[in-house]
């Protein structure tokens, strides 16, 4: 039970140490590549960049991405690898899916299996997986640098290139040999039609004649892997890592789950070393991890330890009381009678939505790992989770700062950093500090404007959706769970994560569908424009802050300054992390998962 | 500005070229050549040569001579898989679950240990008294309103049924319209709870069900009828048995038999699940082979047990059989099932 997610995360730690110390070599530009490779290094160099320029190239290949990944999608019908002649999607799941691969979101309204061409999984699918998992790592980098003084923070079209071509490349060109081995196809064919072992057992064809299964694969090995070493997470198939082609076994499930958490762990020591503050980056790293390990624990114990209650027995009569104008009072109530058990054997825990190879446990763990380090990806169904244990899934989206993503989740718990000395500093009456720069208002105006962003994003169009049949006609289950899922899919479009309670009726399709979702194109649209805002925002953001961090003079270190490599750090770090979660997100889970959890169940029907 | 944008674009190029084409063709060249059968989605091949499907996604069986993999939301489907989406808290994941159980649960205790309680259920139905009060079906459409529609949208012939009701049933229906002014002209659908209230008043102890027959000119047909007892009771009203036989101690089927996977194409159940549906599988190939029952329970549990196998040794998890593989060497061993 607890072996698995365990030995997932000492195997990383152990991985990411010497890694973040070849990361720090690519990115101080010690590293000396291959002749080959640096010569393209030299046609990518525009020359030394401060901290706006940097952030206008940034924009700018954001700009000439999304131009791309929107042609290669639009074009889906006239081009090669596609013998199923699959059409071209409705342009509104266009716009959604682009921006949200260009972000390293990957929240998909479409299904890989269904509605993509080999083509389009290849052009579309890697390029954004590459370079939209490298723009992240790119920002941090170029906030390390200028938080340290450096007299220009870099250029980021060589930045780029080290990224793509130094390190992503060659972990995934490893990784996808072990998943090829493992049974992940590797092939430019679309789909095999295999006549079944008991005939006629898929039904028949209108001819009489027995239905073939049509299985639907493609270049699986190359894909998977930075799917997950990216923390992009968006599917192959609709089902993504549950599917058994796109995760064959239980060690792929581990090697994904190392893969996921591998740059996240490693960016956060990258970060101490360029500093040359590594105390304080473990520091940081162990708050991290303390999250990580709670959501995790969260997720296993109720979810995997706990039967799924809507099939259990719920022994005791509930009463509720409920708002009634015409009744006595202002209020009725509603008598639930006791529930008898179904006999069924429930010692693995909840195997709704579950795969069985990966391990007891797998489920929950790949769930709290995947929002923690929002890669997004799953390998079980996030909407059949047992309700409280969602919770975890939740709080890793809301919070952001579990390790995060590719640089952006270091960034993210910057931010946290930097609210909880300036809550220190105010408690004790002295000028805040971070690593020897005084933070002033215009920092804290930025560093807020990054962290508010978050949580408006998720609750405002929540409660737009919640409140108008944009979203109830978009929910598949009942009560406070059909919250839950408008909920979850504007937290996981804010966080950039992309798992997705997948009930949620989001899917247009081709563009000449009969009959699509009704509520598709306000989701498509809505979704998106949550996706661009906060995915931009916490980025540039911060890019400003730590610019105008570092271009203040340092202030020596002396007695009363707020050492940041110790425990009470670490304590003033969690604090600050919850009390701030809590204000924010509490309301809403209570409306959520906890009125799920302690209201009638089952329900509706 | 536009240095940034020739830069932008030439960065895009070249990791094209890099990502989507050197890269995958690194990778496929080395699958090919070293993992032919995995790059290809590890095919199967059946008895005649024939490729039966891949060892890594499940497909449907059907006949009693099979172990039957877990049941799917995608139907099978490797072109488009799904999973239920069904959260613990909807009752169409728990009316899903008992209609799988009705009719295979059987008692772990008492007088009828071992035996089925679908018998038991058909005779609680035909009593027609559920919690005390008369009529099981019309309560059975009130509580589960949603269930009613279902099982009018299921099927042509279900609605036709209950056109054929309203035709039969004027008042009732212009009673309904009367109290339900929004929908002057409701379809069948919209009339699915009236018509199991009036039906159940009608035909107490009966369910609409479809009976095969022989028409007139000696075709076989299927007709809805009010029927007593079949699969169609065992199933839809075990959970309503159930909540009136709380202390009924019955027998607990492993929870993968009835749970849908994640991607609705899990290849795999677990090693307790197969074992559970031993004694039918066996009994079946006995017949079919004309075989002594025992000796082949015997040489089906050897294949199982030959086949298990748990995730990292069982560190991480229980042993499963590959449900693909075993019928394989099923079908390979005793023939084509009767």
């Amino acid at each position: 039970m607890w072996i698995l997610p365990i030995s997932m995360l000492v195997v990383t730690v152990l991985l990411a140490i010497p890694l973040s110390r070849y990361m720090t070599r690519i990115m101080d530009g010690k590293y000396r590549a291959p002749g080959i490779l640096r010569w393209f290094e030299d046609r990518l160099n525009s020359g030394p960049q401060n901290w706006k320029q940097y952030t206008v190239s940034l924009l700018t290949f954001n700009t000439v991405l999304f131009v791309f990944g929107f042609l290669v999608l639009a074009l889906q019908p006239w081009m090669p690898l596609n013998p199923q002649h699959k059409g071209m999607l409705s342009p509104t799941t266009i716009f959604h899916t682009v921006v949200s691969f260009m972000t390293n979101t990957d929240v998909q309204h479409y299904s890989g299996d269904v509605h993509f061409s080999n083509f389009s999984q290849i052009f579309f699918g890697f390029t954004m997986f590459f370079l939209s998992a490298s723009i992240g790592f790119c920002a941090l980098t170029m906030i390390i640098r200028a938080l340290r003084s450096d007299s220009s923070v870099g250029n980021f079209f060589v930045d780029m290139w080290r990224v793509v071509a130094y390190m992503f490349l060659p972990a995934c060109l490893i990784l996808a040999i072990l998943f090829v081995q493992q049974g992940s196809p590797m092939t430019f064919k679309s789909s095999h039609e295999v006549a079944t072992l008991e005939p006629s057992a898929m039904g028949t064809l209108d001819n009489g004649q027995p239905k073939p299964q049509t299985i639907v694969v493609g270049p699986l090995a190359a894909f998977v892997p930075m799917k997950q070493l990216g923390t992009n997470g968006g599917g192959f198939y609709g089902m993504n890592s549950a599917h058994p082609f796109e995760n064959p076994t239980a060690f792929t499930n581990f090697l994904s789950c190392v893969a996921m958490m591998l740059f996240p762990f490693g960016l956060v020591l990258m970060f101490g070393r360029m500093l040359n503050r590594l105390k304080h980056a473990w520091v940081i790293f162990s708050v991290m991890m303390f999250f990580m390990l709670g959501t995790v624990v969260w997720a296993i114990y109720f979810d995997t330890l706990k039967p799924n209650p809507g099939l259990t027995a719920h022994p005791i009569a509930q009463t509720y009381q409920i708002p009634d104008a015409s009744a006595p009072g202002g209020k009725r109530a509603v008598t639930l009678p006791a529930v008898a058990g179904l006999p069924v054997d429930q010692h693995m825990g909840n195997l709704e939505g579950k795969e069985l190879r990966f391990g007891t446990s797998a489920g929950a763990t790949f769930a709290a790992l995947t929002v923690d380090v929002t890669d997004g990806a799953v390998n079980c169904e996030h909407d059949s989770l047992n309700p409280i244990a969602g919770l975890s899934p939740y709080a890793g989206m809301w919070l952001n700062c579990f390790f995060g993503g590719k640089g952006v989740g270091m960034i993210n718990m910057l931010l946290f950093v930097v609210i909880g000395i300036f809550v220190a500093g105010q408690m004790v009456g002295r000028t805040p500090e971070y690593l020897g720069k005084k933070i002033g208002g215009r920092e804290m105006k930025l560093a807020m404007i990054a962290l508010l962003v978050h949580p408006i994003m998720i609750l405002l169009p929540t409660g737009l959706f919640a409140g108008t049949s944009w979203g109830v006609k978009a929910e598949n289950n009942p009560g406070a769970h059909g919250f839950s899922e408008i909920l979850y899919q504007f937290s996981s479009s804010s966080a950039n994560n992309g798992s997705a309670f997948d009930g949620l009726g989001v899917t247009y399709g081709f563009n000449n569908n009969p009959s699509p979702a009704p509520m598709a194109r306000q989701w498509d649209i809505a979704s998106g424009l949550v996706i661009v805002i906060s995915r931009f925002l916490p980025i540039i953001a911060p890019m400003a802050m730590a610019a105008f961090l570092g271009a203040k003079k340092s202030t020596p270190f002396g007695l009363g300054t707020l050492r940041d490599d110790t425990f009470t750090f670490a304590s003033l770090l969690v604090g600050t992390i919850v009390i701030i979660g809590a204000l924010l997100f509490l309301p809403v889970a209570a409306l959520g998962p906890l009125a799920e959890h302690w209201g009638p169940l089952p329900f509706g029907g | 500005m536009s240095k940034y944008i020739s830069k932008s674009v030439l960065l895009l190029l070249i990791t094209v070229v890099l990502v989507c084409g050197l890269y995958p063709a690194a990778v496929w060249a080395i699958g090919h050549v070293f993992f032919p059968f995995q790059a290809e989605g590890s095919l199967l091949t059946g008895p005649d040569g024939q490729v039966v499907g891949s060892k890594l996604i499940a497909q449907p069986f059907t006949k009693d001579e099979y172990f039957q993999p877990r049941p799917s939301a995608a139907s099978y489907d490797a072109s488009a898989s799904a999973s239920s989406t069904l959260a613990p808290s909807n009752y169409a994941l728990r009316d899903r679950v008992a209609r799988m159980l009705g009719p295979i649960v059987r008692y772990r205790s008492g007088l009828k240990a071992g035996q089925l309680v679908a018998p038991d259920i058909e005779a609680w139905f035909q009593e027609d008294r559920y919690q005390g009060q008369p009529g099981i079906v019309a309560q059975w459409a009130d509580l589960h309103n949603g269930l009613a529609t279902a099982w009018v949208n299921a099927d042509s012939t279900h609605a036709a049924y209950v056109d054929d009701w309203v035709k039969a049933h004027p008042t009732v229906v212009a009673d309904w319209t009367k109290a339900n002014p929004t929908t002057p002209q409701p379809k069948a659908a919209d009339l699915a709870v009236v018509f199991f209230e009036t039906f159940s008043k009608e035909n107490p102890g009966r369910f609409p069900s479809a009976v095969n027959k022989t028409s007139a000119d000696g075709k076989p047909q299927t007709a809805i009828e009010p029927v007593k007892d079949g699969s169609d009771i065992q199933s839809i009203f075990f959970d309503m048995w159930r909540q009136d036989h709380p202390d009924a101690d019955l027998q607990d089927v492993p929870g993968d038999m009835v749970t849908t996977s994640g991607a609705g194409l899990d290849p795999h159940i677990t090693l307790q699940n197969a074992e559970y549906q031993l004694d039918r599988v066996a009994a079946k190939w006995a017949a079919d082979t004309k075989r002594d029952p025992s000796v082949v329970r015997s040489e089906v549990d050897q294949i199982l047990q030959a086949n298990a196998r748990a995730p990292f040794g069982g560190l991480a998890g229980e042993e499963l059989v590959n449900v693909l593989e075993v019928n394989l060497e099923l079908r390979n061993r005793y023939g084509a099932p009767n």
